[in-house]
């Protein structure tokens, strides 16, 4: 399969931040969704894909091509929607409009008709006076009207109340019909995944955990509650992490089938939310870190 | 690049049109003309950079498919179009409201004081940002009279030397002195600015 965004073995150093060996590989026709806690490197890595940074070492490309040589002819087919508003404000939609479509060569007035009616958009308001529902709409709108072929979204969904969360996965939905459109977006708002999401790529502290397909999370991952007496030291290090309380322990594994093999009857699985998956990662690289120093 | 400049000027449109009749009541009120276009120049182009200074603005004009330099350069274009749009103006305003056509002095003093502000002030902006210019300004006034009272005490002088040596040349001799440099340090600046802004982080 086609890979759109590749990273490989991407660096970026900051003050106090860093990204580490960052390898993310995107493909082509599917949705992917960008898990992480807030100040992980969401943002910074998405940065790096639309070369707003460029990374200290490795290397990035876009439909297989450099930013060093095809920078213009990638951000032609990019579409890209940020969690801020990052049109002028004075203006309004029809004027920003104006300002944007000489720059896509594919530039479709009759698609960005299509989408202010669909989403009912006022084309003669001031930006700085729609609301965040609006702005998140008029952007998007903005994005799709130049068949972009890859979208790139930062936290889409932040911010928005639950009605407009659901039409906009749903639009995102309706965007995939074709299968030649690619969407990597970022979120923490996980449940926002469940719907629509083929893959899941998961960072945390500049580090990449896993991308993978989504239903194949659920066949690997699996929360696992017993009691405590079943935990010893070689039991403990089938998990990510554990939680223990006076009742027993709850802890998640990578690897549902080994589980199984080693308790048997003795536990109860549960199928993980990604919530769980993100939680309980931090918290075992956490004691990792601890049990190190 | 040139959707860049255009950009600029369709931003600029409401800030030009309020313009105009200050430009008008300035000309009728006899000040000097020289001074009036200086003054309209370097305000209509530094408000048209700080539009897009804004961090978000920055990350709309980076992830649109222009290139860096592409957006740079856009700028040390569209500040020449605003100097002969602020002068064609002003012209015209002159002959209609004075009776009297623009001197080629005028028009040449006004294009250098504005090309060297904006030298000097795009790299310095683009380095810092444009609201420190003023600070900028103070600091440099107050190292200038450092130097000229402690360490050359005639720097005056030497600048009032060099001016004569200047003005003692032909006319057209000068003009093209005076022409070339301007060009020289407003090409120096656009690729030190081009240096500068590639480096940035939004």
């Amino acid at each position: 399969m086609e890979n759109v965004i590749e990273l490989k073995d991407v660096n970026k150093v900051f003050k106090g931040f860093q990204l580490k060996d960052l390898n993310i590989s995107v493909k082509k026709g599917f949705i992917t969704g960008f898990i992480g806690g807030n100040g992980v490197g969401k943002s910074t890595t998405i940065k790096l894909i639309l070369n707003l940074l460029q990374p200290d070492s490795g290397s990035i490309s876009i439909f297989g091509l450099d930013y060093k040589k095809h920078e213009k002819e990638i951000k032609q087919r990019i579409g890209f929607v940020f969690d801020e508003n990052i049109f002028y404000e004075n203006i309004t939609l029809n004027e920003m409009k104006k300002l944007v479509k000489p720059a896509y060569k594919k530039w479709d007035d009759e698609l960005f008709n299509h989408y202010v009616e669909k989403f009912e958009l006022p084309l003669n308001k001031k930006i700085k006076h729609l609301s965040k529902g609006m702005m998140m709409k008029a952007s998007l709108t903005i994005a799709l009207s130049h068949h972009a072929e890859l979208i790139i979204m930062d936290e889409p969904t932040s911010g928005l109340d639950p009605i407009y969360r659901r039409e906009l996965l749903d639009i995102l939905h309706d965007l995939m019909q074709n299968g030649e459109r690619t969407i990597f977006f970022s979120t923490h708002i996980t449940t926002d995944l469940d719907r629509i999401a083929d893959y899941i790529a998961f960072i945390h502290n500049g580090e990449h955990i896993f991308t993978k397909e989504y239903y194949k999370i659920e066949e690997e991952y699996a929360i696992v509650k017993g009691g405590t007496n079943l935990l010893d030291r070689d039991t403990e290090r089938e998990f990510i992490a554990i939680r223990k309380s006076n009742h027993g322990f709850e802890a998640l594994t990578a690897n549902k089938k080994r589980i199984e093999d080693i308790f048997g009857e003795a536990i109860i699985m549960e199928k993980p939310t990604l919530e769980d998956i993100m939680l309980y990662t931090k918290k075992g690289r956490e004691e990792n870190v601890e049990s190190r120093s | 690049m040139l959707n860049l400049v255009r950009k600029d000027i369709l931003l600029q449109k409401n800030t030009l049109l309020i313009m105009l009749p200050l430009l008008i009541i300035y000309l009728l009120s006899g000040s000097s003309v020289t001074w009036v276009s200086i003054v309209f120049c370097v305000v209509v182009i530094m408000n048209a950079f700080a539009f897009d200074e804004k961090s978000s603005i920055n990350l709309l004009l980076n992830s649109l498919p222009y290139t860096r330099k592409e957006i740079v350069s856009s700028k040390y274009i569209s500040a020449c179009v605003f100097t002969l749009l602020v002068l064609f103006t002003i012209f015209i305003g002159n002959l209609v409201i004075h009776k009297e056509i623009l001197q080629r002095e005028q028009i040449l003093i006004t294009i250098s004081i504005v090309g060297i502000f904006i030298s000097l002030a795009f790299p310095f902006s683009y380095f810092f940002k444009s609201q420190y210019l003023l600070i900028g300004f103070g600091v440099s006034f107050v190292i200038y009279m450092v130097i000229v009272n402690t360490f050359i005490v005639d720097l005056n002088d030497r600048i009032r030397d060099l001016i004569q040596i200047m003005l003692s040349f032909s006319n057209t001799q000068m003009y093209l002195l005076i022409i070339f440099s301007v060009m020289l340090l407003y090409i120096i600046s656009w690729l030190f600015s081009i240096r500068i802004y590639s480096k940035k982080v939004f």
